[in-house]
């Protein structure tokens, strides 16, 4: 039965995928992928990280159909890998899970292999296949099957139109070849397996900071006033520098391009860097016994000012790239750095956690990696390339319609309707129309496999490209 | 460790994926010499990269007299990932070329296949 199951999937795979785009398929086999896991081990799908994986993926593959993007197929993918990853072992931490995920994707067949032969050669012979018999449950059917249409066929002329318009052109070796390759993914991924001892060593670690047996007081002493002297000295210049930006900030006009653009390209970099590093040295001086050390209040509160301070940085950064964009609009570099900036911001607040609430590194890998898991799949929900064509042409205060041209087909349909309320040449007008008709013809060629929720949307707009051809 | 034996199944084992997806893409009866001449330097490719790669760990580890099934568990699934890694990094650079296409997924099928020879082997075989 399970058999079968993963060579319906198989087939269904080369069906879906073969020489076929992204689109619908990925949803479909978003659902495929769940119901053979559900089939392999339906007692997983009780526990409450499996159920919350399983719910994620799907989710991502409709919002792969929705907003076909790339960051929303990667979006899917890491689902994907973390649904594998959490069916193996379902309590360990994101990137085991991803661990385990790639690695049952790619070689569960060969692992698990070793596994049988490892158990009890005799399991071996017990599961040997009945070859006999598979070919005479799908062979004598098939062969009746095709008997008894051939003979329906001459009855009935309008059963014989339909099976006349049955195409199975794309049934050819390199097809079947094809499922073989979504057969070896189904039979990896129905049993998921774990990369070991990886896994286990992450079951025992804990998220909480433990005293050392080699506690010493001394040692202490001398890192805390390492640590309270470094941290002091950092503060004194992250504020004098604080000061002096906001002065500078005050004083100088940054509207014009090449200031703005030396502030932000050159300045952000290196001040998100500093951050980074700051929170190295954090975690180097709270990694172990010092959180437990009773005269460390000075040291942990001069780290919760940097903390702080730091944060400070990341508004003022958050800022000038906010100045760059409602002057001269949204581009995906710009939209990058915000994220970069929220990014560490939250490894920001989730190392300030730390130092809280003695919390050991391993919480932050494992806080961090959710989180940034979290941020991916909210990204990809949304259709970027309409967002700045949006915003560039209703909010910013200057656009540069070339970039906008140049993006994915993704914002044709927003500039083909704002182009007539816009200022361009003759020549950009003719580029946008010419954008909108390929992405209408390309809408209008896609098999069943490749749509995605645009298609369905745009009826009136295909029937405008049919009565302007 | 039975070497030649592991050898001569991977050999056999590359040339009938290698040549299934030439075939599936383009078949020439021309072709049917060259598939049996193929044969020698699919050996020296496969030989090379599993004396290198995975022998060179099995090798290592036989002298803290650890198990076989254990160096499969420890090392294979790094070796699995960093392979498919590298496989389908220079699939996707060819944009996805047959013959390219054709060498990488044999080479990453038949070295898994021979990390599992390995391990499956009795501790009493020897090259």
């Amino acid at each position: 039965m399970k058999r079968a199951i993963i060579i319906i999937a198989s087939v269904l795979f080369g069906l879906l995928f073969y020489d076929k785009q992204i689109g619908l398929n990925l949803l479909i086999f978003s659902i495929i992928t769940l119901i053979v896991l559900i089939i392999h081990d339906s007692k997983k799908f009780k526990e409450r990280n499996v159920l919350i994986s399983a719910i994620v993926y799907i989710c991502t593959g409709v919002i792969v159909f929705i907003n076909l993007s790339n960051l929303s197929i990667i979006a899917n993918c890491i689902a994907f890998f973390t649904l594998i990853g959490v069916n193996s072992k379902s309590n360990t931490s994101i990137y085991i899970n991803w661990l385990n995920g790639v690695y049952s994707t790619i070689a569960g067949i060969f692992h698990r292999n070793v596994d049988v032969n490892e158990a009890q050669q005799q399991i071996t012979l017990k599961k040997d296949i009945d070859i006999f018999h598979w070919v005479k449950l799908l062979g004598i059917p098939i062969a009746f099957i095709i008997l008894f249409v051939m003979l329906y066929k001459n009855g009935n002329p309008m059963f014989n139109d339909l099976i006349n318009k049955i195409n199975l052109d794309f049934i050819n070796l390199e097809w079947i070849l094809f499922c073989v390759l979504g057969y070896f993914l189904f039979s990896n991924i129905s049993k998921p397996v774990c990369v070991e001892p990886a896994t286990s060593l992450d079951l025992n670690t804990d998220n909480i900071l433990v005293k050392s047996k080699n506690f010493s007081e001394e040692t202490l002493k001398k890192e805390t006033q390492l640590g309270t002297l470094l941290i002091a000295l950092l503060n004194l210049l992250i504020v004098f520098y604080i000061v002096t930006d906001i002065l500078y900030l005050l004083t100088n006009d940054l509207n014009s391009a090449s200031a703005l653009s030396n502030q932000v390209h050159s300045g952000i970099n290196t001040l998100i860097a500093s951050i980074i590093i700051a929170i190295i040295i954090i975690l180097y001086f709270f990694r172990g016994d010092l959180n437990f050390y009773l005269k460390n209040t000075t040291l942990k509160n001069l780290t919760y000012l940097w903390i702080i301070l730091n944060i400070v940085l990341i508004v003022l950064i958050a800022n000038k790239n906010h100045t760059y964009i409602t002057s001269f609009g949204l581009t995906y570099k710009r939209i990058g750095v915000n994220v970069y900036i929220f990014l560490t911001l939250i490894g920001l607040i989730t190392t300030l956690l730390k130092v809280m609430n003695i919390k050991s590194l391993v919480y932050l890998l494992r806080v961090n990696t959710q989180l940034s898991f979290a941020i991916v799949i909210i990204l990809s929900t949304i259709n970027w390339d309409n967002t700045i064509t949006n915003y560039n042409l209703y909010k910013a205060e200057s656009f540069d319609i070339d970039y906008l041209i140049k993006l994915s087909d993704r914002n044709a349909i927003t500039l083909y309707n704002a182009k007539a309320n816009i200022i361009i040449s003759e020549d950009n007008k003719g580029r946008i129309d010419q954008k909108y008709l390929n992405h209408i013809k390309s809408l209008n060629n896609k098999d069943w496999q490749e749509v995605h929720y645009e298609y369905f949307t745009v009826t009136e707009k295909t029937n405008a490209y049919e009565s302007s051809k | 460790m039975n070497l030649p034996s592991n050898l001569s199944k991977s050999m056999l084992l590359a040339a009938s994926i290698f040549w299934s997806v030439i075939i599936a893409d383009e078949f020439d009866p021309d072709m049917i010499p060259y598939i049996f001449l193929s044969l020698i330097p699919i050996f020296m490719v496969s030989a090379l990269v599993i004396t290198l790669t995975i022998c060179s760990v099995f090798w290592l580890r036989e002298k803290d007299n650890t198990s076989k099934i254990k160096v499969f568990y420890t090392y294979f699934p790094y070796y699995a990932i960093v392979s498919f890694g590298f496989c389908f990094y220079f699939m996707a650079s060819s944009n996805f070329d047959v013959f390219v296409v054709a060498f990488f997924s044999s080479a990453f099928i038949t070295t898994s296949q021979s990390w599992v020879w390995f391990a499956k082997e009795k501790p009493h075989e020897k090259t």
